[in-house]
């Protein structure tokens, strides 16, 4: 090898390294930073790092009834929100899988037009009516505000399921005399079943995080954590801000670990390209 | 049994919408009664429509400029992400390296992390007192600009967010493409700029255009990240929206914009729906 490619090869590699940081920094550095924000006492610029460390906002976190009562609320709409979710979308997601219908193509789409809204011109929509309906500041309009962010999830990933699972399964099955409902729960569901966690673990985030409908539906009343964030950066010591975000942000953390695999497996994106 | 999920659609989208365009036309009846009840400076009739309340709302010069923000903020967020993710991806598949394994779990972060929280770390992580300032400072620079409640952290936080669908979407597209072509290009002399241009590119189409209009869709229809991290004015037209709605009490002008955003969305939609129309015909051909 000559010097000039030699250069060449530690040049690139050297731009490579430097791109990768500079994406290191971008990604990761917020979190980071926030992260010493929940344990930092006295900070100011331009210390690179707290003077003081401590743990007292955790103690005011926990011990602010405003922002306890916040989190209950928030673990008590994101199982409603999912159960009915799934009540609602599962059915349909097997119809869609392995029937052929008139309509079923314009239906696929209406279910997948939701996802074509954006998403704050959607909810000043739903709250004008939600007015004559009776829905604002209800537990019921709050649940429905999040609901409609989980039925592309409920359907499409279980959908996907459900066609994967070859139909001589079924049939063999029937053939040595099972009935239809006992075809489903003994061979068709078992093996849906992983695909249907993750569209419900998927649900019951996109429920949890919800924020912006929740806050025009749901306030005075009901205050979850997202929506409680936005007051929190506004009239809170930025610390309690910070460990308030680190908590609101470890069941995302843990729950997206569980189904990482079958998010980056690329069924997700298979999901977006309507067939 | 496909008839729930699309029911709930129907009456808890297709409904309200419908239900605001006749309000911002000036109808107050049935179900946009209450709220016309409770809002102020008002164009309704009793017969027929009018585009008093549009009228109204684009020739308010806080929210041309607001319009204008949000156009912008859009377009610059929506080409930073196609142009990222699409390179991303595009290293992923070419270089099997720890390094490209790094990139690889870097460029999805942000699923695991709620977008309130990341705006709200994004906008310390560029405030004043912030890490970018702070770096800055002890490398020498001292009068980095702090970004924190401006349009351009908008923009970069529209990015981080978005950046993982980015990724995920172009690195599924580019992993269909299948290893024997680029290969057998390779081996009749083909330079990697030129399989890039003539093999990934032309296969990777649709990705492209998904993670575009949904980029750009999510970005006009976002209210957490530039209520968090933007500036009071010109912000986009989510908060603005947002405003109109709860704090001045003109829901008829929060809808009248709900409805101008929806509008640029369905020019955006219309390509995604093409796009996917076009490939499916080509590929129920293949079959």
């Amino acid at each position: 090898m000559t010097m000039v490619a030699v250069a060449r090869g530690v040049g690139r590699r050297a731009l490579e390294l430097v791109l990768v940081v500079s994406l290191l920094v971008f990604m990761v550095g917020p979190i980071v930073w926030l992260g010493l924000r929940a344990f930092s006492g006295l900070w100011r610029y331009p210390q690179l790092l707290p003077k003081q460390w401590t743990v007292s906002g955790w103690s005011q976190v926990f011990h602010d009834p405003n922002l306890s009562h916040s989190m209950k609320l928030s673990f008590e709409f994101a199982p409603v929100v999912t159960v009915v979710s799934a009540a609602i979308c599962l059915p349909a997601a097997y119809a869609f899988s392995r029937y052929t219908f008139p309509g079923r193509r314009v239906l696929l789409i209406s279910l997948f037009a939701t996802n074509a809204f954006p998403k704050i011109g959607l909810y000043i929509s739903m709250a004008g009516v939600f007015y004559s309906l009776n829905l604002m500041g209800t537990f019921m309009g709050v649940v429905i505000v999040q609901l409609i962010g989980t039925v592309v999830f409920m359907t499409w990933i279980p959908a996907a399921a459900f066609s994967a699972i070859p139909r001589s399964l079924e049939e063999a099955a029937r053939d040595v005399g099972a009935g239809p409902l006992r075809v489903f729960f003994r061979v068709t569901f078992p093996l849906a079943a992983p695909a249907i966690f993750v569209a419900m673990i998927l649900s019951f985030l996109a429920s949890f995080d919800e924020a912006q409908g929740t806050f025009l539906v749901g306030v005075p009343n009901y205050i979850t954590m997202p929506t409680e964030m936005y007051t929190l950066v506004l009239n809170y010591p930025e610390q309690v801000a910070a460990v308030f975000a680190l908590l609101l942000a470890l069941p995302s953390v843990l729950l997206m670990a569980l189904v990482r695999k079958h998010v980056m497996g690329g069924k997700l994106a298979e999901g977006f390209q309507l067939r | 049994m496909v008839l729930p999920p699309v029911a709930v659609i129907a009456v808890f989208i297709g409904f309200p919408v419908v239900a605001a365009i006749a309000y911002t036309l000036g109808r107050a009846g049935g179900p946009n009664s209450v709220v016309a009840s409770l809002g102020q400076r008002q164009f309704i009739v009793q017969h027929g429509v009018t585009l008093d309340a549009y009228r109204d709302v684009l020739s308010n010069d806080t929210i041309h400029r607001d319009l204008w923000a949000t156009i912008w903020v859009t377009i610059v967020s929506t080409l930073v992400v196609v142009v990222v993710s699409w390179a991303i991806a595009l290293y992923l598949r070419l270089a099997d390296t720890r390094l490209a394994r790094i990139v690889s779990a870097l460029s999805v972060v942000p699923l695991f992390i709620p977008v309130v929280i990341a705006s709200y770390a994004i906008l310390t992580f560029y405030a004043s007192d912030g890490f970018m300032r702070t770096i800055a400072y002890h490398l020498g620079w001292n009068g980095f600009p702090t970004l924190g409640f401006t349009l351009t952290c908008v923009v970069l936080a529209e990015i981080w967010v978005n950046i993982p669908f980015g990724v995920l979407m172009m690195s599924s597209g580019l992993n269909g493409v299948p290893n024997n072509l680029i290969e057998a290009a390779r081996d009749s002399g083909a330079s990697m700029p030129r399989v890039v241009r003539s093999i990934l590119l032309p296969m990777n189409v649709i990705p492209t255009v998904i993670v575009g209009t949904f980029t750009a869709i999510y970005v006009l229809g976002s209210f957490t990240v530039p209520y968090l991290t933007g500036p009071t004015a010109p912000n986009l037209l989510g908060p603005t929206m947002s405003n109109f709605f709860s704090a001045f009490n003109q829901p008829q002008q929060a809808e009248v914009l709900a409805i101008v955003v929806f509008v640029f969305a369905l020019g955006i939609g219309a390509v995604y729906v093409w796009a996917n129309v076009r490939t499916g015909k080509r590929s129920s051909v293949a079959q």
